[in-house]
């Protein structure tokens, strides 16, 4: 075992005297999730400027503004007051509106008569959504309104005397939709963009280190310093073990340090420290074992170091630390879940949404832990041809 | 000829070498891919249903749902699937259609139907407004059904009536009209991996390469060709010449997979071959730079990719500068992806020209340049150093 740390000692001193390992495993990490964190604050939900032109001014016109202006709707939409149906148009084209809703001159008091004024949504090609949503907006308005006028007709075509049918209209607009839809808050935490892309990051620099461990693997190699540790009473084991503890020493201060600063610096979320940590441990295992993996399957350093590269990429690119796996389409969010990164991101996101303890991390953990047993088998078959010099 | 005699060497040395050229090509046409297949724009909201009731009326409340443009359902059995979903953001909003639906409704009593939403996300408010409207048409008939069965009739056959006579009562109506607005975005797919995945790859490659130049240093190479009677603008016009052809070699490869395998539209052919050839320069510009000034090949090839990133991330190749705050895209246009960008989205989505794009190429032109004296300026440093 001593030996053993010897060897992850010296490997560790040679990573930290070159600075690009502090620049891979803290300082990009840190930067991208940061630069990730700052362009989208304020613009993680969505949004968009209305242009309302209100020709009507009536006592129902102004229902719909109020309406407009509810809590919940003060979040998604910005009311713009405008002055004609030309100049929203113009403001659309201009791409300055997300949408404009047209209230024509004389709406209120045609809502009481057989023809009523229709009110008008003009949505923009490049807002397509913000359309949709001005459209729901103003039909719930207009729900209840038609939903009165329904009344009337049915009632009438029921068997009420036409003769009443100003009192049946007075009634109608008495009532109310039997189905209130009620707002209720999820059983969980939003998502933060900031907190899947610190993990998302942290995890896919931490998988460089399959690289570089790789490489300076070779490089020793190719200097002798195998072939003379051999030639001491050291075990092959005691190489390869030395070797995987320096990985997983690195690892785990890098993952470490980037989910302090995160947290602190950007407040993002990485969840319960105890499970997280678990599942960055068992994620620091995977990378260790691939590590073995790719030394085992090169037999040169251009060979690792293309390998590696596929491997890294391959992994980051499918377990979705690019980009949020949630848009993806869901054949990718299954793939995500064959790499241990696509289990450890969608551990760390369960862990700052739904909460949660240990009990949240144990499917991914089964998931990291099957994917290093099966790397760490084909790993251990092909080990000894590695450190056979 | 002593320039293309070096440009040939290094350009050699590049091919050569497997890990670069998956990185120059492979790795460039899978993110166009997978980024073309996820970048389809938000088209719709996506609500989770949880059907309590499971009964005519539920069902049909929630096949009215379905049938709203803009909105995808997609049905659970759980609350805490539905919640778990909502929280791994798979869902924009949930829907619960609560146990006893169809009891209230021919009880004639109010009945409550949840929207899970939260307050403070406007995403799932604006997917909330659009179920909150398709319930709300749902209950417009259920009151006229139940106001109606005071003067005649059961609940069941004036619903009936109702359904019959909506479309025949005139209501206030909602008139649409689409309006064609300036492209502030890439269109959606791969017309927006395409050209942003060739703006990031050959400016990343191009950094990255610099370590090609510093292995040449070490390997003494300049020294050797200093040795022999060949200038120090030579051997810069020969380094110069190898990014330049690796870039326009990688530009043209992606060009013709995205055209041929993904039916991208690049734009006006004179003003996207100028675009490109004017990004190969900024790109061949920016490597020189990083070849001169990083130590080691291990320092470019950590240090460049992270610096080709973020420059992608604040240039808009990453996601559109159109989304973040007019702080973030003024300080995305220090880059030159940002410039580069904004004239591919002019040229895709606006059918733009070489006219129409001639501030963004004068702006990249003025990058190359400046990329380029940098470069001439320490590399001859170099080489008189060696020299003398």
């Amino acid at each position: 075992m001593r030996t053993a740390l010897a060897i992850a000692r010296k490997d560790l001193r040679q990573r930290i005297r070159d600075r690009s390992a502090l620049v891979v495993g803290v300082i990009a990490p840190v930067v991208i999730a940061g630069l990730m964190s700052f362009a989208f604050k304020g613009v993680e939900n969505f949004t968009y400027t209305l242009g309302v032109v209100n020709l009507d001014h009536g006592a129902v016109s102004a229902g719909l503004v109020q309406a407009l202006e509810t809590p919940q709707l003060r979040h998604v939409v910005t009311v713009r007051p405008l002055p004609s149906a030309a100049v929203a148009r113009s403001e659309l084209r201009a791409g300055k509106l997300g949408a404009a809703l047209v209230v024509p001159a004389g709406f209120s008091a045609s809502v009481a008569t057989s023809r009523p004024e229709s009110l008008l949504t003009l949505s923009s090609d490049q807002f397509a959504i913000a359309g949709q949503v001005t459209k729901s907006i103003a039909a719930s308005f207009v729900a209840q309104l038609n939903a009165d006028r329904l009344s009337v007709a049915t009632a009438l075509a029921a068997g009420a005397p036409p003769s009443e049918l100003s009192s049946l209209a007075g009634l109608a607009s008495r009532l109310r939709i039997p189905l209130q839809s009620v707002e209720r808050p999820l059983g969980a935490h939003q998502l933060k963009v900031i907190s899947y892309y610190s993990p998302g990051m942290a995890i896919f620099f931490l998988l460089f280190t399959i690289s570089y461990a790789a490489r300076s693997f070779f490089v020793d190699r190719s200097q002798g310093m195998i072939e003379r540790m051999r030639a001491a009473p050291v075990r092959p084991a005691e190489i390869l073990l030395g070797k995987a503890l320096s990985v997983f020493a690195y690892g785990s201060v890098s993952l470490l340090t980037i989910g302090v600063v995160t947290s602190l610096a950007f407040g993002a979320d990485w969840g319960a420290p105890l499970p997280a940590i678990v599942i960055g441990l068992a994620l620091i295992l995977a990378v260790v074992f691939l590590t073995a993996l790719v030394i085992g399957l090169s037999r040169t350093q251009r060979q690792a170091e293309g390998i590696a590269s596929i491997v890294v990429f391959g992994l980051a690119l499918l377990g979705g630390n690019f980009f949020f796996i949630s848009s993806a389409p869901s054949v990718m969010k299954h793939l995500a879940l064959l790499t241990p990164n696509g289990w450890a991101l969608r551990a760390f996101t369960d862990l700052a949404t739904i909460g949660g303890g240990f009990g949240t991390v144990v499917e991914p953990l089964v998931g990291i832990l099957v994917f290093t047993a099966v790397v760490a088998t084909a790993a251990l078959l092909l080990a000894p041809r590695a450190v056979r010099v | 000829m002593r320039v293309l005699a070096i440009a040939r060497a290094s350009v050699l040395r590049v091919v050569r070498d497997r890990t670069a050229m998956f990185f120059i090509v492979v790795l460039p046409i899978v993110l166009i891919v997978l980024v073309g297949a996820i970048a389809h724009g938000v088209t719709s909201f996506r609500v989770g249903v949880l059907d309590l009731d499971s009964t005519g009326p539920s069902r049909a409340l929630v096949a009215d749902l379905a049938r709203t443009p803009g909105v995808t359902v997609t049905r659970f059995s759980s609350l805490h699937a539905l919640d778990t979903a909502l929280a791994r953001s798979d869902l924009d909003t949930g829907l619960i259609v609560p146990h006893g639906l169809a009891a209230a409704e021919r009880a004639g009593r109010p009945i409550a139907v949840p929207v899970l939403a939260e307050q403070a996300n406007s995403s799932q408010q604006a997917a909330a407004a659009q179920v909150v409207a398709v319930v709300q048409r749902e209950g417009g008939r259920i009151q006229a059904a139940e106001f109606a069965t005071h003067y005649g009739g059961g609940f069941a056959r004036n619903l009936l009536r109702a359904d019959v006579l909506a479309p025949r009562t005139p209501g206030v109506r909602l008139g649409e009209e689409a309006v064609r607005a300036k492209a502030v975005t890439l269109p959606a797919g791969y017309e927006y991996s395409a050209p942003t995945e060739l703006v990031l790859f050959v400016f990343l490659t191009a950094i990255a390469g610099g370590a090609t130049i510093i292995e040449t240093r070490r390997l003494g190479m300049f020294d050797r060709m200093s040795a022999a009677p060949v200038s120090p603008r030579t051997i810069i016009l020969g380094e110069s010449l190898t990014y330049v052809a690796i870039a326009a070699v990688q530009s043209a490869l992606l060009v013709a997979v995205g055209a041929l395998a993904f039916g991208v539209s690049w734009g006006n052919p004179l003003a996207a071959v100028v675009l490109l050839l004017v990004w190969c320069l900024v790109g061949a510009g920016a490597g020189m730079v990083a070849g001169t000034l990083f130590r080691t090949p291990e320092q470019a090839s950590a240090i460049g990719p992270v610096v080709g990133i973020a420059f992608a991330m604040l240039g808009g190749c990453m996601w559109p500068l159109s989304i973040v705050s007019p702080a973030m895209r003024a300080v995305g246009h220090v880059t030159p992806q940002a410039w580069a960008v904004d004239a591919w989205t002019n040229l895709l989505a606006s059918h733009g020209t070489l006219l129409t794009i001639g501030r963004e190429l004068g702006v990249l032109a003025l990058f190359a340049l400046g990329f380029f004296v940098i470069a001439t300026v320490r590399l001859g440093r170099t080489l008189s150093a060696g020299r003398a």
